[in-house]
């Protein structure tokens, strides 16, 4: 039950695998629904960054996402870009402009902290949400932006399966990039500054910088959901960078465990499924949800991958004083 | 102000020039002056609110100065930022314990000695893989004698033994004047003297300065002392001296 | 960090099985079945909207029995949450889960856009009975061959009232609609129609969505104009008649359809009185057919019947003539628009038939509102009550398709405020 660190990166290669085994036996709805839950724990993972690894709590996450959502939506349907090969451009460009918006949003936000910094960033999100909604000639408002089709180079995306299939590979790479991050140097020098940023600066860490250049990493990795998205969907409206999906996103990373990278994972798959699954067979699921993220916060400080330690430390006072435990 | 320092023929490691420092009206420092050299263990004392632990936010760059410098190996540093400081060779500890609580005593010494490595930024590549970053935080742990502790989470050593890595990581950054905000603070007398041994089995060519209100530990481990009051420097000289300084014992020592 | 990881093991197969347990709760399809997958706002602020258009379907269905000339219709509704993503999502859920033969319904011209893509990636029949975003029977036509619309485009019934005011002698109109495209589109109809007889738009504002406070907006309405021309959505409708009478503006108020339907009026005071508004449907449509519809619904639902309603109930309608025409067989989703967008129908609303691009063309009723007594009912209410029927009124008016075609979608900034001060 409780692993090694080995152990843990089996369990995930396990799951993995199983995911793309498995894929082919299951119904179409259910690889749509997996696909979505990848590409919004592709967004999760890249707040978890911030807000369990830096301890910065964005409430603009949706930004990263709409940003590269719009651009391969403009791109698509105003100079035909990005439904061939060039798609692979695309992603590079998603994850650019992800990374350059966070990059602008960084120099106002990264200043403050607490509720200061959730304030920030939440109306820094809402501007983007603004230009969204009101740059009419570009963005079409309201009505959004529909993509003609999926790309296709040799394989066709318009395929369900197809896409799952690169929605998971762009998952494990991501997955693999950002715990390769958590723990490099730069990546245990945000826990630090989580812990403790007095401190660190004093250790001769330029905290600022860090905590930046962590911003700038989520916000490219927001930008590369987006234009997984934009593909899933087929077409991108401001429904995509209002409050909620930002809300919805810091939901999935405490739900699933907030600094603990998979757990955004976790939290995108329960969300989405109560949300997708759950609100078409009863009409309460909203209270189902509510109550999940009610009674996780309340009662699981650590999300749901803190539920091991719980047991863990459940079973240590029921084997009583004097037990030795080998870690 | 006299310099009775015997190393007067080296260079200090940290001079402090007319140093002041007010908040609105309130002058917390005023004109300080003080020399510290290689190996100087000296103790700034005060009663409460004599602006000692604002000295030392001057001095390592939280507060910037209001007038005067701080040379740090003849270097003007007033200005510059804190990291900058800890890069040149100087560290410091916090009157209230500042450890990552949540990670464990090794974790705590790797990110204290990263602090100042370029692969801080390396965000390709495990910490796991930096062999030299491992051995040498080992080696300093064995030294401090908590090698067999290192994988236990700060958060379940007991105060002392937390006061103690406090100094621990100050010393990841091989300094050579370590600054020690209270070290004894909230200790019990055992622990006190736990802490005095432990700052007085380190390097002998470092220099400290040390805030302290636990007399004990202060005539155990320095051999100078500075007295501060009402923000100003007012007497300066050996343990023997201070402790026999009329104008001290009225001050300080005679209330206590 | 990690130390964690262990525990997510057991999630993960949990969801696995969940995963798995859905892919085998599979729908076998019976042979004279029709699944009718209707997407519709049941939570949220649009929630009530949502429910008329459901009842609108629920009403006829419930009036054949259930079965379409002998293929039994099975209804699955679903909540968009009035969000196109979500609507996206479900109605990939109702084609890929439940293995809908069509896809119903949608609210919002946002839904609208983006249920039409799902249809054409699913080859699957998406009935727009309400959206009324222009350019999904417009400019985007031709990439939605699986699209029909039942309902309206929103500038179709703009382009008669636009005459209709200038034959009202109105030289000078300000216009005040709501920030958002189905507001440009309808004024914008509004503005081209009335200033190619010769009228001018002197004035232009478009306050926000949801905008409550009318204050800052009403004081700037140009004195010297000779109407109002206003197109509000959900409370707004509300909130601007009553403030607009409070300032004490006696000025005619000419209005797009939705700021006056059956679903707001009876929230509406004296205050709307004699403010007149356009659409292909009302409720107080004098015709025997309308007062039997208005009569069931209001029985059986409590109130009187929106266009909302009317709408869906007539979509209906049309599928189940549709599938008379097929002796009660699904004919495929290509054959289906075929048949079904050459057909001619006596609908509720009056006669109906489709142009080629798939957009009906239809009554446009100018509609001036009055209480009164209607149908019988004992009570004086305030009804819509028809005074001028523009007849087969298509998308294009009399533009002529081509020449329509040409110009771009109505905007904010199009057609320009030639005339503003």
């Amino acid at each position: 039950m409780f692993l090694t660190d080995r152990g843990k990166l089996w369990t995930v290669f396990v799951i993995v695998l199983a995911l793309a085994i498995l894929a082919p036996f299951a119904s179409a709805y259910v690889i749509l629904l997996v696909t979505q839950a990848l590409i919004l724990a592709i967004l999760a993972m890249s707040l978890d960054i911030l807000l369990g690894f830096t301890g910065l709590p964005s409430l603009g996450q949706a930004a990263y996402l709409g940003m590269g959502a719009y651009l391969t939506a403009i791109l698509a349907t105003r100079y035909d870009f990005g439904l061939g090969w060039s798609f692979w451009v695309v992603i590079v460009l998603g994850i650019l402009i992800g990374a350059a918006t966070a990059a602008l949003f960084g120099l106002f936000a990264i200043r403050a902290a607490g509720v200061s910094f959730l304030m920030i960033t939440l109306a820094l999100g809402m501007c983007v949400w603004g230009l969204a909604y009101r740059w009419n000639s570009m963005t079409g408002g309201d009505n959004g932006i529909n993509i003609p089709a999926r790309p296709k180079f040799g394989i066709q995306l318009a395929d369900g399966v197809t896409y799952y299939y690169l929605v998971l590979f762009f998952f494990v790479m991501s997955l693999a990039m950002l715990y390769v991050l958590i723990k490099s140097p730069f990546g245990r020098s945000l826990v630090g500054i989580r812990e403790r940023e007095l401190r660190m600066r004093i250790l001769g860490y330029n905290t600022w910088l860090h905590k930046y250049i962590a911003f700038v990493i989520a916000g490219g990795f927001g930008g590369l959901a987006g234009v997984l998205w934009a593909h899933l969907n087929g077409i991108v409206s401001p429904q995509v960078v209002v409050l909620a999906t930002s809300v919805d996103a810091l939901l999935m990373v405490v739900l699933g465990g907030p600094g603990t990278l998979v757990g955004g994972a976790i939290g995108a798959a329960v969300v989405v499924f109560l949300r997708d699954y759950l609100s078409t067979v009863v009409p309460w699921w909203q209270y189902v949800l509510g109550g999940v993220y009610v009674l996780t916060i309340l009662y699981l400080p650590g999300g749901l991958m803190g539920i091991p330690a719980r047991i863990r430390r459940w079973r240590e006072e029921q084997a009583g004083p004097g037990q030795e435990k080998k870690r | 102000m006299t310099q009775p320092i015997e190393q007067s023929g080296s260079s200090p490691v940290l001079e402090l020039k007319g140093l002041s420092k007010s908040f609105g009206g309130l002058d917390a420092v005023q004109d300080v002056n003080l020399k510290v050299f290689p190996g100087d263990r000296r103790a700034i004392i005060g009663p409460n609110g004599a602006g000692k632990t604002t000295l030392f936010n001057l001095v390592t760059g939280v507060y910037p100065a209001t007038s005067g410098q701080v040379l740090l190996f003849g270097r003007d540093i007033t200005g510059w930022p804190s990291h900058r400081r800890t890069a040149l060779g100087m560290a410091r500890t916090f009157q209230v314990t500042s450890l990552f609580p949540k990670l464990t005593v090794l974790d705590n010494v790797l990110l204290a000695i990263s602090g100042l490595r370029k692969m801080k930024f390396v965000m390709w590549r495990l910490l796991s893989s930096y062999r030299d970053l491992y051995d040498k935080a080992h080696l300093l742990l064995e030294s401090v004698g908590y090698a067999d502790r290192k994988h236990v989470e700060v958060r379940n050593l007991s105060h002392g033994e937390q006061r103690q890595i406090e100094i621990v990581l100050g010393l990841a950054s091989d300094p050579k004047i370590l600054l020690l905000d209270e070290p004894a603070a909230g200790l019990a007398s055992g622990e006190s003297r736990e802490m005095a041994e432990f700052l007085k089995q380190l390097d002998p060519g470092l220099a400290i300065l040390l805030i302290e209100h636990d007399m004990d530990v202060v005539f155990d481990v320095v051999d100078h002392i500075t007295v501060l009051q009402f923000g100003k420097l007012v007497e300066e000289g050996t343990t023997a001296q201070i402790r026999h300084s009329p104008k001290v014992r009225e001050i300080y020592l005679g209330t206590g | 960090m990690l130390h964690k990881l262990g525990g997510s093991c057991s999630w993960m197969v949990v969801m696995g099985c969940l995963a798995l347990g859905v892919s085998v709760s599979r729908t076998s399809a019976a042979a004279e079945e029709l699944r009718i997958g209707f997407v519709a706002p049941m939570t949220g602020g649009f929630a009530q909207v949502g429910k008329d258009m459901s009842n609108g379907f629920q009403m006829y269905l419930d009036e054949v029995g259930g079965s379409f000339a002998g293929a039994k219709v099975k209804f699955i509704v679903e909540d968009s949450e009035a969000k196109p993503p979500v609507a996206v999502r479900k109605a990939e859920k109702l084609v890929l889960q439940d293995k809908v033969h069509m896809l119903v319904g949608g609210l919002l011209a946002s839904t609208g856009y983006a249920l039409a893509p799902v249809s054409t990636r699913q080859k699957t029949v998406y009935i727009a009975s309400v959206p009324s975003a222009d350019d999904l029977t417009q400019r985007q036509s031709a990439d939605y061959p699986y699209v029909i619309r039942t309902g309206w485009s929103s500038s179709q019934p703009s382009h008669p009232f636009g005459e209709w005011a200038c034959q009202q002698g109105y030289k000078r109109i300000v216009t005040i609609g709501a920030d958002f495209a189905f507001g440009y589109e309808v004024v914008g109809g509004f503005q081209r129609a009335f200033e190619s007889c010769g009228g001018k738009v002197i004035q232009k504002i478009w306050p926000p969505l949801g905008t409550q406070d009318f204050g800052p907006y009403i004081p700037t309405l140009k004195k010297d104009a000779d109407a109002i021309f206003t197109l509000m959505a959900g409370p707004m409708s509300l909130q601007f008649p009553k403030q607009l009478a409070d300032a004490g503006i006696k000025k005619p108020v000419l209005g797009g359809g939705t700021s006056y339907d059956e679903f707001v009026l009876p929230s509406m005071g004296d205050e709307v009185h004699g403010h007149v508004s356009a659409l292909q449907y009302s409720a107080a449509l004098d015709t025997p057919k309308n007062a039997a519809f208005v009569k069931k619904y209001r029985e059986k639902y409590g109130k009187v019947p929106s266009y909302y309603s009317e709408s869906n109930y007539t979509t209906a309608q049309m599928i189940h003539e549709v599938f008379k025409k097929t002796g009660g067989k699904w004919p495929g989703a290509q054959k289906f628009i075929e048949t079904l967008s050459k057909m001619k129908f006596d609908a509720v609303r009056g006669p109906v038939h489709f142009d080629d691009m798939r957009n009906p063309v239809q009554n446009v009723y100018i509609k001036k509102i009055e209480r009164k007594k209607m149908f019988g009912y004992p009570n004086d209410e305030l009804w819509n009550t028809v005074t001028k029927t523009y007849p087969n009124v298509s998308q294009f008016w009399n533009y002529g398709k081509t020449e329509f075609l040409k110009q771009p979608v109505y905007s904010r900034d199009y057609p320009p405020c030639k005339f503003c001060e």
